[in-house]
């Protein structure tokens, strides 16, 4: 295996810290959890001059519910969001989605702001994220923003952030009662594999009605998607079987996944089919 | 630069390189080759140890980032009760063959028992998912790993 490349290591316990040293150092690469970023610098994706370890910064590992939202610190990692009950009771796609990341090795390092950040269309953290209309906050030396979260996923590991930006937190508003949601995605084998579609749904009803509906998908585009002429179909109708089959066939016409190693396009289309309507039929049980 | 962290229980003082990942700092600097490099990826689960108790993969962890927390290898685990019945019963069960994925499949075992003493087979297969064995085909580990689930259970 090839070595890693010689750096300069800093460990901020600040964020304030570590925004100065973003905005001062040149090739300077954030590291998290390390289990995108250290495969790749093996690889020679990434080359950095200095590293900066944000592990050591309190204010980024916490996981809060303040008010109407959740609050998750960009350090913290799956395991943490898979145990909380924070996060199983309100955003339980997040749970799921979190709970079947990597291997219990990975889900004790990986970060919720890595899984981001490296921006693979493949983030299972994603769907979730997008159904709840998740924000990421920004900052940077100069300034703080909040964008959508589908805003920072700009390419297939191209994310939005500029050299002397940090995600430092993710938030989630917390869906009112008489919604649901779920996560499902499918692989290679049952666990530790990337995903070859994977997808979230939350639905949002009155009785029979659905109110609000929602659905995203990973690994079928450059980035993961919502399909909102879908979700069109779905809103202020009653949701019966004929629906759901039209929601499917509708579904598998609105993606456009590419042939790889993991599947083709055409298997990745109908499992968008077949995982929508699974997933729309979970949601409604949990309703 | 120098770090400073505790190791099996002992307080080690060192100085590294921060390019340097924490199975290298183990088995070269500190002679502790029980932690295997298999992929050096995080993928195969040959290099896991505890870190702070959990189990993670060394190879993804740098040398700097052990400052001030506890590395604990199958060593430092002799006189753990639930670590000495997992050895014995891998070994009544012919869970090691090679003996490569052993400590870190030992490492993973411990960690799920300790934190689930009574798992479902499916659990005991989550819990090693991050271990790879080309040996025993896995069905003798996820044996082992019951067995003394059930022996621990009786006690």
């Amino acid at each position: 295996m090839r070595p890693l490349p010689h750096f300069e290591y800093h460990r901020p316990v600040k964020c304030i810290s570590a925004l100065k040293l973003l905005s001062s150092l040149n090739n300077a690469k954030i590291l998290a959890g390390g289990t995108d970023l250290l495969p790749q610098m093996r690889d020679d994706v990434f080359n950095p001059n200095h590293i900066i370890d944000i592990n050591n910064i309190t204010e980024l590992c916490n996981i809060e519910k303040k008010n109407k939202l959740i609050s998750l610190g960009s350090t913290v990692n799956l395991l943490q969001i898979s145990n909380s009950s924070i996060v199983k009771e309100n955003l339980p796609a997040l749970h799921e989605a979190t709970s079947q990341m990597g291997s219990p090795q990975i889900r004790n390092r990986a970060t919720i702001g890595g899984n981001i950040c490296n921006a693979s269309p493949a983030a299972d953290s994603a769907p979730p994220l997008y159904v709840y209309k998740s924000e990421a906050v920004i900052k940077s030396i100069d300034e703080t923003k909040t964008i959508p979260i589908n805003q920072a996923f700009k390419g297939p590991k191209i994310n939005c952030l500029e050299p002397d930006e940090l995600i430092t937190e993710i938030r989630v508003p917390i869906p009112p009662p008489h919604s649901a949601s779920c996560f499902i995605r499918i692989g290679r084998r049952k666990a530790f594999t990337l995903s070859i579609v994977s997808a979230a749904v939350y639905l949002e009803m009155e009785d029979t009605k659905c109110i609000d509906a929602r659905i995203a998908f990973g690994s079928v585009s450059m980035t993961p998607i919502r399909v909102h002429a879908v979700e069109d179909l779905l809103k202020e109708k009653e949701i019966s079987d004929e629906l759901i089959d039209e929601v499917c066939e509708l579904t598998i016409d609105s993606v456009n996944p590419i042939t790889d190693i993991r599947g083709t396009a055409e298997y990745r289309k109908d499992m968008c089919g077949i995982l929508v309507k699974r997933a729309i039929k979970k949601t409604l049980e949990l309703v | 630069m120098n770090i400073s962290f505790m190791l099996n229980g002992e307080k080690v003082e060192l100085e590294i390189n921060p390019n340097q990942n924490l199975v290298d700092m183990l088995r070269l600097e500190l002679r502790i080759t029980s932690v295997k490099k298999g992929c050096e990826l995080g993928e195969c689960g040959a290099c896991t140890i505890l870190l702070d108790g959990l189990p993670i993969t060394s190879c993804l962890v740098l040398a700097p980032q052990v400052e001030g927390k506890h590395v604990t290898t199958i060593e430092g685990l002799e006189k753990n009760p639930l670590m000495i019945d997992l050895r014995e019963s891998f070994i009544e069960n012919g869970a090691v063959q090679c003996g490569f994925c052993t400590p870190g499949m030992l490492i993973s075992a411990y960690s799920l028992l300790r934190d689930n003493p009574h798992p479902s087979e499916e659990e005991v297969k989550k819990g090693i998912v991050g271990n790879i064995c080309r040996c025993t085909g896995f069905t003798k580990i996820i044996q082992a790993i019951l067995d003394t689930a059930e022996r621990m259970a009786d006690e």
